[in-house]
């Protein structure tokens, strides 16, 4: 949202400076920044509320969005519009979240479904098997976690010989 | 007669011309360059009747492009 101010609003009792109320068409324009929300988040946010609202997207200017949101009863009361804000206001910044989520952890998704591509093209061929590097050591394992029970029983053999009777 | 006004950075051409396409059998509809907008204007014997239609065409464009996006 833009630049919020505590100015009391006309009948709905939200900030002009965000919310702006057009009695006649029984709409409220919501005005929304840019740089907070993309336009992404803006077009999931309008398409959950397309069925129950009219929804008409906008960018007044640079930097700005405008949704205006009218609702589909024709129910224009104060208390309904404040609340058909309220609620467009919480769904936008779930999808703003949502899409950050999306974009940190891109790399990770990539990755894993480059791993999943590549398992489901088959096995290695002899010359792939040929030319991979066997010589990579061994990861650190000081807890013995990547050892066979067998392993771990003679290690622990040889440190603790059982008592002779 | 009524108009809406589509940003293009908004909703794409593709997605304002199939919407027009879907409701051209409920009014005459009109559309032009404005600047940034693609305005459609919508006319029919009642105008109550053209407000709505412009309202749904709205909506229609709005899941036009959320569609071409997947």
């Amino acid at each position: 949202m833009t630049q919020p101010t505590n100015e009391p609003s006309d009948a709905l009792g939200l900030p002009p400076s965000i919310v702006s109320h057009d009695p006649a068409d029984g709409a409220v324009t919501v005005t929304v920044d840019a740089v907070l929300y993309p336009l992404e988040a803006l077009y999931g946010a309008a398409y959950i509320f397309i069925d129950r609202c009219f929804v008409l997207l906008d960018r007044p200017r640079d930097g700005v969005w405008s949704v205006s949101l009218s609702s589909k009863k024709g129910d224009a009361t104060p208390e309904a519009l404040r609340a058909m804000v309220g609620e467009f206001a919480n769904e936008l910044l779930a999808q703003a979240w949502r899409q950050k989520i999306i974009e940190e952890n891109r790399a990770v998704l990539e990755t894993v479904t480059t791993q999943a591509l590549a398992g489901a093209m088959g096995p290695p061929t002899l010359d792939d098997l040929a030319a991979f590097d066997f010589t990579e050591e061994g990861f650190d394992d000081p807890l013995g976690i990547a050892m066979s029970w067998e392993e771990k029983q003679q290690k622990k053999s040889a440190k603790d010989p059982e008592p002779k009777p | 007669m009524t108009e809406r006004r589509f940003h293009k950075a908004i909703y794409p051409t593709s997605a304002v011309d199939g919407a027009v396409a879907a409701f051209a059998r409920f009014a005459a509809l009109t559309v032009r360059d404005e600047g940034e907008h693609r305005v459609v204007a919508v006319a029919t014997a009642k105008p109550e009747r053209a407000l709505r239609v412009a309202r749904e065409l709205a909506n229609y464009a709005l899941g036009l492009v959320r569609e071409a996006e997947k």
